[in-house]
């Protein structure tokens, strides 16, 4: 005899059930069973890894839920009587997952979607009656069962026996009939206890006495015995109550009886209850067989009632075609050659034409052609709103999609491989993967929302599951032990998963001392931290909750939300139930939409130049474009000034200059103390190398030692060698190095005639355990047929080695598109880009560094003034002065210690002020926040025009006063009324007394309020010293010899410590002297030497040797660093000539002194 | 509950269910049907260890409520006699949890660690 569990929840039943489909579905067919339901609660979270695991283990498999009931009786929107599991009937073409689908989103439709909501998950009793039909057919298509957790079998307990007929009557009386079962369970606990005998046979009596069908389940949580001590943390865990208070409550299960027992053990069960109930074989037999038939109606087929694996794709009709789609797409591939390849003609175009007929008939074949006019709208779309957007990944492999505009990569001109990307082996949607403007993103989902219809869209979601930290946290909570204490060792835990636990205690140092007191843990008082770590790596990986994807977007057809149960999410969107993986297999097509801030800052930055310069002949002028002679510049830049960046060939000389100089501060990709150093090496001169920079600077490449063969060929300083003839063009373009996928798929393809779409599959293998050697024996067989076994090995030694970290070109590809544009902004309209990088922040330095690339390219940078400054950044044209016509940047009111949001609202909303009464009365700024706006200098030029005599610190002195003294009801202006403009009395008739303050301390004020040293570089009022000290800046070092000692100072700006070969850490501390940055590294004695000033210090003198890397790339190796913000610790004796004091402009303090803000100045937190 | 002083033999039927009991020495008879079921235990104050795939009894065990009569008339006591008995899912041993007084109602907890 076999036994169907239909009442089962997994893993995916969030701090609820222990187990994995996988192991439950194992688990039921090695015993026999033919069918297991997965009922999880709340949502159908692990149905789609359930069919798999089912199908894998050759079962069928049953869909269904575990929901929360709202009662009928209290407050419909908070209060629930008990819990049902519905389960959908199977095949009927989908009626019965259809229904289950939208009862689900029915339960969540009245959630707000943010954690710790007041309205519960639930459905309405009338919901669920409603739903158990079929609304065409009126035909059953769910079922429900009432057992010990719903209201009726919540009130067995007691002697109140009327209760729970009245509440099963009830049910009756709701319910169509024939959707209506009585589950019957038994966990054996205590006579008289919930989930004992007794509550079963009550149960049972009542199904007997009404005629409703009774069933036998066992609401099970975990696959076995073992599991049960887990489902006591989680439900710790889910209530945030420790085990003793929940044991005292009691709110734990009674006992731990809820696993997936056999079918022997179903039936004994079975013959307890029965006996309990003083039935006889019969009534057994009838139990078991209702359960068998229910079973058997509620099997899925997974292709006809759940459509696994086949994709859907948004109709024809509302992408607006009335043709087939593949017509349409061949006729769009037609009119992109012409944009794309405008003079293509001859061998080019034969060849141009091969490789389209040959990706239209593998999209033709696959029935992919909707998917990429899907894509290719929702491009259009993004386009359309004014937005960035750029394809990235392997989706840049495919002409078709650079012909239609998805991608901004030309495939055949940089060597790219369709079956990268797509092959006729694969019969999923592939990937791509849009890029847009980050600030953008949120609009971007509401109009794909808008476009498509709320029926066609919803967002994807993402299971996060326990790691270590999280898992001891919640372990330590169950156990009832000291937060604090808990907590201390919880921040201990880095980068292992919460399962290597107890391996992680001998092996790593930082926790020493805690696996010091889990040892003597059974001698002293802390007993519970040995059971601490058994229960942390009991919870490892468990689902804790779902959440938002960072970038998914599922676009299906009308059908959608039959297919896929949705909730609302923290935007307000609705967010699936299903993540990534489920993607594939329901054949649902996610749409990655990431928001990158470059995109942001590179927009902003385009708009700034249209708006200096609204005229085609301006820009033109303004970024010394190209003219041809008798031209009007070129075609990237329309009439009224707006550049097409996409358009912009990536030929611009004066682009890859700047590139070369290393001075790539704010450019994408291509601005870390690394790739400066690289870009130095390599001295870029076309896209090409761009793409293999991007690709080569990967931690794999890096730290196997490809980049180093790869300069020494590419600069002739060593002969280029290739394991054979044949793979010499597949090597050239990297000099005889494997750097791409796309390598590894020729190798193979040269090597042993597979193919590229089979060379793909054999990539996917390499490093993959099981598969690699299958594929080690067919290239060594195929291969050996035409080459050497000397090549044979060496060739496959390659692969084995770089497949599995080698970068797809086509990655590299999309990637290096950003970074060109980006350094192409900076070349040509470097104020306006500037403004951008600070307004969206998007690289991985503080933002002073950007404000002082600013001040090294010359960019005046214009101070916080009330009236000129605005929420963002702007670019000004100034007016007078020594910088008059020149461009710079106006800081902006955004950022600002202490300002608050609707303060700045108001001061952008009012401006122009005439006096700092004006700004209190209709800006309302609180009084702190005006003195601030006045250390900053925000009120200098209001201050001059009313003509006071008087200075800076006379008014922060003022201000000051003013805050201490009570407040005055303001002055009311009615509205309508315009006060009478008498100039600023206040700040005429404020008195000079004070001597104006100094630089040092103006740019002190700056970096405390703003984190950014504004009216001078912060390393500027130590020159003295560094002058006398003999330091060299930035900008010199690149005249000296390899090897020259020199001192050199500046402010941290980045520190790294990358793992390294052989395991001794490195430190790569990066400063910026206001000339430029100086990156050094300090190997292990000099990390000695410097101890705690290696990551301790803000202001860093340092003694090294110029290590030169490249034409224009100069490093140091130091060898000791002192803390200049301490100045009486420099060693002058050392340094200094000896005789005489030390003049005060050596050793006064500099704009750092007493400011706290590290991590926003320095990128590296305290 | 806690530590159990008293080990008891059990021999049981085919089905699990106890037979005899070896009560103070004397082998006792089951008489009546007896009644199982299941008990959680507080097993993160009594264990010091709970390891992934430690298997059965953690969380729960088992109780038998057995009704004896002595086989051979040589105590003094003749009544039949109630005891709740545990059985240890991992090991299998049986351990006294509870003696009843004549009546079940009255149950007499042994001393703890006695």
């Amino acid at each position: 005899m076999s036994f169907t569990h239909l009442h089962v929840s997994t893993a995916f039943s969030a701090h609820y059930g222990v187990s994995w489909p996988e192991e439950l579905a194992q688990t039921a067919a090695a015993d026999g069973a033919t069918a297991l339901a997965c009922t999880d609660r709340d949502g159908l979270y692990g149905t789609v890894k359930h069919l798999k695991a089912c199908m894998d283990a050759g079962i069928d498999p049953i869909a269904g839920v575990d929901l929360a009931v709202f009662d009928d009786d209290g407050d419909h929107r908070t209060q629930v009587a008990g819990r049902v599991v519905v389960l959908a009937h199977g095949n009927n073409n989908g009626a019965g997952y259809r229904a289950l689908c939208r009862l689900v989103s029915d339960a969540h439709a009245r959630t707000s979607g943010k954690a710790g909501g007041a309205v519960p998950v639930a459905v309405t009793r009338g919901e669920l009656a409603s739903r158990t039909l079929d609304p065409t057919t009126l035909k059953p298509v769910l079922t429900v069962l009432l057992g010990p957790d719903s209201d009726v079998g919540r009130a067995m307990g007691g002697r109140k026996y009327l209760r729970p007929r009245t509440l099963f009557k009830q049910w009756i009386d709701a319910m169509p009939p024939g959707t209506l079962v009585a589950e019957t369970v038994t966990h054996l606990s205590a006579p008289g206890e919930p989930l004992s005998t007794a509550h079963a046979v009550r149960m049972l009596k009542l199904a007997l006495e009404y005629n409703i069908p009774a069933i036998l389940s066992n609401a099970v949580r975990y696959c076995a015995q073992d599991g049960a001590a887990t489902a006591d943390v989680l439900d710790s865990a889910r209530t945030l109550k420790s085990l003793p208070e929940l044991s005292t409550a009691p709110m734990l299960q009674p006992t731990g009886q809820g696993w997936l027992k056999n079918a022997h053990q179903m039936l004994q069960l079975g013959k307890e209850i029965m006996n309990a109930a003083g039935q006889g074989k019969a009534d057994l037999n009838k139990l078991l067989a209702n359960t068998e038939a229910l079973a058997d109606k509620c099997r899925i087929d997974p292709v006809l009632d759940m459509g696994w694996k086949k994709p859907v794709v948004p109709e024809a009709s509302i992408l607006g075609i009335d043709c087939d789609p593949m017509i349409e797409l061949t006729q769009r591939c037609e009119a992109g050659i012409t944009k794309r390849f405008p003079s293509i003609s001859g061998e080019t175009e034969k060849q141009m034409r091969s490789r389209l007929v040959h990706e239209l008939g593998i999209i033709g074949r696959l029935g992919f052609a909707s998917y990429f006019l899907t894509v290719a709208e929702v491009s259009r779309m993004i386009l359309e709103m004014g937005v960035r957007v750029a394809a990235r990944g392997s989706g840049a492999s495919s002409l078709v999609n650079y012909l239609i505009e998805i991608s901004q990569v030309d495939p055949i001109r940089h060597d790219l491989i369709f079956e990268r990307f797509l092959s006729g082996r694969r019969s999923t949607l592939p990937d791509i993967d849009l890029d847009v403007e980050s600030a953008e993103r949120h609009n971007v989902y509401r109009e794909i929302f808008d476009r498509f219809g709320a029926q066609r869209v919803t967002l994807m979601s993402m299971q996060n599951g326990y790691r270590a930290r999280g898992a001891v946290r919640d372990a330590g909570m169950a156990l009832g032990m000291d937060e604090g204490e808990v907590s201390d060792i919880a921040k201990q835990l880095w980068r292992f998963s919460a399962r290597k636990f107890r391996e992680a205690l001998v092996e790593k140092p930082e926790l020493r001392d805690f696996a010091g007191r889990v040892e003597r843990g059974g001698l002293e008082e802390n007993q519970q931290l040995d059971l601490l770590v058994d229960l942390t790596e009991r919870l490892d990986r468990l689902p804790r909750h779902i959440s938002m994807h960072p970038c998914g977007v599922i676009l299906g057809d009308a059908t959608l939300l039959d297919r896929t149960p949705v909730q609302p999410s923290g935007l307000g969107l609705p967010m699936s139930q299903f993540d990534k993986h489920d993607m594939d297999p329901m054949g649902m097509l996610k749409l990655d939409v990431l928001g990158v801030r470059m995109q942001s800052a590179m927009a902003f930055a385009v708009r700034e130049v249209i708006r200096l310069h609204p005229s085609k002949a301006e820009v033109v002028a303004a970024g010394k474009h190209p003219v041809e002679p008798g031209g009007k510049g070129p075609d990237y830049i329309a009439a009224d000034g707006r550049i097409d960046l996409n358009a912009v060939p990536f030929d611009d000389e004066p682009t890859y200059e700047l590139i070369r100089s290393t001075h790539t501060l704010g450019c994408f990709q291509i601005e870390s103390p690394g790739q400066r150093e690289l870009i130095g090496k390599m001295a870029p001169r076309e896209f090409n190398d761009l793409i293999i920079d991007i690709s080569l600077f990967r931690p794999g490449p890096m730290k196997s030692d490809m980049v180093r063969p790869f300069l020494e060929h590419r600069h002739g300083f060593a002969p280029e060698i290739y394991p054979h003839p044949d793979l010499k063009p597949v090597l050239q373009e990297t000099h005889g190095v494997t750097v791409f996928h796309e390598q590894i798929l020729k190798t193979f393809h040269v090597m042993t005639g597979c193919g590229l779409a089979r060379a793909d599959e054999f990539r996917r293998a390499l490093g993959d355990e099981i598969h690699e050697p299958g594929v080690e024996t067919y290239f060594r067989r195929e291969a050996i047929k035409k080459y050497s076994p000397e090549v044979v090995d060496k060739v496959w030694g390659t692969l084995k080695a770089f497949g599995s970290f080698g970068f797809c070109k086509a990655h590299g590809a999309a990637f290096a598109v950003p970074t060109y544009q980006s350094a192409w902004l900076k070349t040509h309209h470097p104020e306006a880009f500037l403004a951008g990088l600070w307004e969206h922040d998007p690289g991985m330095y503080p933002k002073r560094l950007l404000v002082a690339e600013a001040r090294r390219l010359g960019i005046p940078i214009l101070p916080l003034d009330i009236n000129r400054s605005h929420a963002q950044y702007r670019v000004e044209r100034i007016q007078d002065g020594s910088d008059r016509g020149k461009l710079g940047i106006r800081l902006s009111l955004t950022g600002i210690y202490g300002l608050s949001g609707a303060e700045l609202k108001r001061i952008v909303a009012g401006q122009p002020f005439d006096s700092l009464a004006d700004l209190r009365a209709r800006g309302r700024v609180s009084k702190p926040n005006i003195k601030r706006l006045a250390q900053l200098g925000a009120f200098d030029s209001l201050h001059k025009d009313s003509g006071g005599k008087a200075n800076r610190a006379d008014l922060v002195q003022h201000l000051q006063a003013l805050q201490s003294s009570p407040a005055r009801k303001p002055t009311d202006v009615i509205e309508g009324q315009l006060s009478f403009a008498l100039g600023d009395v206040e700040l005429r008739n404020l008195a000079p007394e004070l001597p104006e303050p100094s630089m040092v301390e103006n740019v002190r004020a700056e970096l405390d309020l703003m984190a950014v040293d504004v009216s001078q570089h912060l390393m500027d009022s130590h020159r003295p010293l560094l002058d006398k000290l003999g330091v060299t800046t930035a900008d010199k070092l690149l005249g000296l010899r390899n090897g020259t000692e020199v001192l050199v100072a500046g402010v941290r700006i980045a520190t790294q410590t990358p793992p390294m070969r052989g395991g001794r850490r490195v430190v790569f501390i990066s400063i910026d002297d206001g000339t430029g940055c100086v990156d050094s590294v300090f190997f292990h004695e000099a990390q000695e030497e410097s101890g705690p000033l290696l990551f301790g210090t803000r202001l860093l003198l340092i003694r090294g040797t110029t290590r030169r890397t490249g034409p224009k790339g100069i490093s140091l190796s130091a060898s000791k660093a002192w803390d200049l913000g301490q100045p009486e610790t420099l060693p002058y004796t050392d340094l200094l000539p000896a005789g005489g004091g030390m003049p005060a402009e050596y050793t006064h303090q500099g704009p750092l002194h007493g400011i706290s803000r590290n991590l926003a100045i320095t990128g590296l937190g305290s | 509950m806690g530590l159990f002083s008293e080990s008891v033999d059990v021999d049981c039927t085919d089905l699990g269910q106890p037979r005899t009991v070896h009560w103070k020495g004397h082998p006792c008879t089951v008489i009546n049907e007896p009644v199982r079921w299941y008990e959680r235990r507080q097993w993160w104050i009594e264990e010091s260890r709970a390891p992934l795939g430690s298997g059965a009894g953690l969380v729960d065990h088992e109780i038998w409520r057995v009704q004896l009569e002595p086989q051979q008339e040589q105590t003094p006591a003749t009544h039949a006699i109630t005891l709740d008995l545990v059985r240890h899912v991992g090991s299998g041993r049986w351990r006294l949890l509870r003696i009843h007084a004549a009546a079940p109602a009255h149950a007499v907890e042994p001393d703890e660690a006695a």
